[in-house]
């Protein structure tokens, strides 16, 4: 036995190197920088200076909780009937959704920017003169747009693990067809739904380049503020939000997988 | 008792195989009926078809002398306990046993006295808040049956309820499944490949068999009168001898002429003869009506399993005396003993124990089983 746990260990070992080197170190290094001041003295001063950003972390959960309830609406019902059609459907539709992401972020977002610019695709073909980039909707519908799948996949997969039999026992103990979705199926997918959500979420809220070139420059979100922090080197500053953040959606998650089945254990954490 | 169910030239397809080829069957209120017959016999489609889950290509499904085909499962009054349970995980025992309840919008105390009614029948009292998921498979099934019962369905349908449990506790459940049936007096529809569990539970067994109904019959008829090879075969043991039929009960097979009980054949037409491995007494070979070498004897417990070769043909015989290995022994039969079948599509494929071995027969219902 002991022999064993030797090689266990030995096995292990790149593993716990890598997890070390690339998520724990810098990790370390994020709550350094958030929590000292330009010459490395311990501080508080980051943290408490970040009430000017208020205003920013409001409109980027606002933008986010929105495009994370638009994705839940669309990708349910996406994600439903592709695990009802039959087996050859199902991969075929699951590949048309997996195509857009075949194809980088970055530029699809700049593709959606060509197309809805005000002298773009859309309002040449329409023959109009909206103005879509710059607008909130905008931003909210390249996050949909760029990150739908991580919404339907889950759900997907949920929907269809659900064994046969507990859709027939539903409809044989009165449902009806609506019934049995609302009754039954969507109560067993709950595990895919905070999934789905929760990589929706996640994304949306730290999302930079999606309100950069979508927003027009008039939006700043919290990932444009990290990032221009950084920019400009001012390291602590930038720490601190992203430790923030970090804490918000730990809270965020954990509130979810309150709701989740205890038996499926959490998604993410 | 009026007949419930009607079943008229029932025929289904799944990918161009014929599953069920014009099933014809009645089924009467209130009475235990079991669809009997090995994997792919077309027993669970017919269950699913009376459910509502398929349906047919061809016939007519009655039911209270209305044409139901059309009907969706959720508008039936049958209800299923399917094979492996189907119990919701997100909702508590009593919440499972209340579901039909609140689907069809009975008030808070009425649901509460009838899943109490039904927690009392299957002896689950006190597991209400438990999660279905701790329970073991016994009272997984006890849950199942009581929320297919608490809304008082016409008919309950069983598909191969007891396949996953243990053997012990699957000689309680048919005990218990028998009680509740007779207390409640509904119908149950029961499916299984176990011919053991169709004849101690039943009022009624169907025996089908390639998407055909073979026999309908009592238990008792279905054993002492099998139809055809397959139905003697496939419901207990049976030797099946080749024979010609005389004359009226005057049968002559394995080179002597028997006296039986059964006529009404042409003069010299050629039929199945089945002999119970229990009904054949061993004698010395000079009292004998047929002699023959025994070739394997196995200790059963109750009784000795003994195979004799005669002429080629290998019997079964089950005797309470020990015989050795290589030993002559004679056989007699009784008259009453010998039944008489005419010849089918079945015949000869059955009946002779050359091949016999207890373990492939188990290893075969291990298949079966895992298969559903």
């Amino acid at each position: 036995m002991k022999k064993k746990s030797i090689m266990h260990s030995i096995a292990a070992a790149p593993h716990i190197f890598w997890a070390a080197l690339f998520i724990i170190l810098p990790l370390i290094i994020v709550i350094f920088y958030a929590f000292t001041d330009a010459e490395g003295n311990f501080s508080f001063e980051n943290i408490l200076g970040l009430s000017e950003y208020g205003n920013i972390f409001l409109l980027s959960i606002e933008l986010s909780v929105i495009a994370t309830f638009i994705c839940l609406l669309v990708g349910y019902p996406l994600a439903y009937i592709i695990a009802k059609a039959d087996a050859k459907k199902q991969k075929f539709f699951i590949m048309l959704l997996m195509l857009p992401m075949w194809t980088n972020l970055l530029i699809r977002t700049y593709s959606i920017m060509a197309i809805l610019d005000d002298g773009g695709f859309l309002n040449n073909l329409l023959n109009t003169e909206l103005h879509i980039i710059g607008t909130k909707g905008a931003v909210i519908f390249g996050m949909v747009y760029d990150f739908l799948p991580y919404m339907v996949l889950p759900i997907y997969t949920c929907i269809s693990k659900i064994p046969k039999n507990m859709w027939e026992a539903a409809s044989d103990l009165g449902c009806s067809p609506i019934r049995v979705l609302t009754k039954v199926i969507f109560p067993l997918s709950m595990s895919g739904v905070i999934s789905g959500v929760t990589m929706v979420f996640v994304p949306s809220i730290s999302t930079f380049y999606i309100s950069q070139k979508l927003g027009g420059g008039t939006f700043e979100l919290i990932g444009d503020t990290i990032e221009r922090q950084f920019v400009s080197s001012a390291l602590n500053t930038g720490a601190a939000i992203s430790f923030v953040m970090m804490i918000l959606i730990l809270i965020s998650i954990s509130v979810m997988n309150k709701f989740s089945d205890p038996d499926d254990g959490g998604i993410i954490i | 008792m009026s007949k419930l169910i009607e079943l008229k030239g029932i025929t289904k397809s799944f990918d161009g195989e014929c599953v069920l080829n014009s099933i014809n069957l009645y089924i009467r209120d209130g009475e235990f009926i079991t669809l009997l017959g090995p994997s792919g016999c077309g027993k669970t489609t017919t269950l699913r078809i009376i459910g509502g889950f398929e349906t047919a290509d061809e016939g007519e499904l009655y039911f209270d002398g209305h044409e139901i085909s059309d009907v969706p499962p959720h508008k039936r009054q049958v209800n299923t306990v399917f094979q492996k349970y189907a119990l919701f995980p997100h909702l508590n025992v009593y919440e499972n046993i209340a579901f039909p309840l609140r689907m069809k919008k009975f008030s808070e105390e009425d649901i509460k006295t009838r899943v109490t009614d039904m927690l009392k029948m299957v002896a689950l009292v006190g597991f209400e808040n438990k999660s279905v998921s701790t329970l073991s498979g016994g009272q997984q099934q006890r849950v199942a049956i009581a929320r297919a019962l608490v809304s008082h369905p016409k008919v309950l349908l069983l598909d191969e309820p007891l396949g996953a449990l243990d053997l012990k506790l699957r000689k309680d459940m048919q005990n218990e499944l028998k009680t509740i049936q007779k207390a409640i007096g509904i119908t149950f529809i029961y499916v299984t490949h176990d011919q053991e569990e169709a004849l101690s539970m039943s009022d009624t067994v169907v025996v089908m068999a390639d998407g055909e109904i073979q026999q309908i019959g009592t238990p008792t008829d279905i054993y002492n009168e099998p139809k055809n090879a397959f139905v003697a075969d496939f419901i207990g043991e049976s030797n099946i001898v080749d024979g010609i039929m005389l004359e009226d009960k005057r049968v002559r097979m394995s080179g002597h002429t028997f006296t039986c009980v059964d006529g009404g054949y042409a003069k010299n037409e050629p039929v199945d003869v089945v002999v119970r491995p229990e009904d054949v007494d061993v004698v010395k070979p000079e009292d004998g009506m047929l002699t023959g070498i025994v070739t394997n004897v196995t200790f059963k417990g109750v009784h000795y399993e003994i195979i004799v070769d005669i002429g080629g043909f290998k019997w079964m015989i089950q005797s309470t005396d020990y015989v050795a290995p290589d030993e002559k022994i004679g056989l007699f039969i009784e008259p009453d003993a010998i039944h008489i079948m005419k010849k089918s599509k079945y015949s000869g494929m059955f009946g002779d124990y050359s091949s016999f071995s207890d373990e492939i027969d188990q290893l075969s219902d291990a298949d079966t089983a895992e298969e559903f």
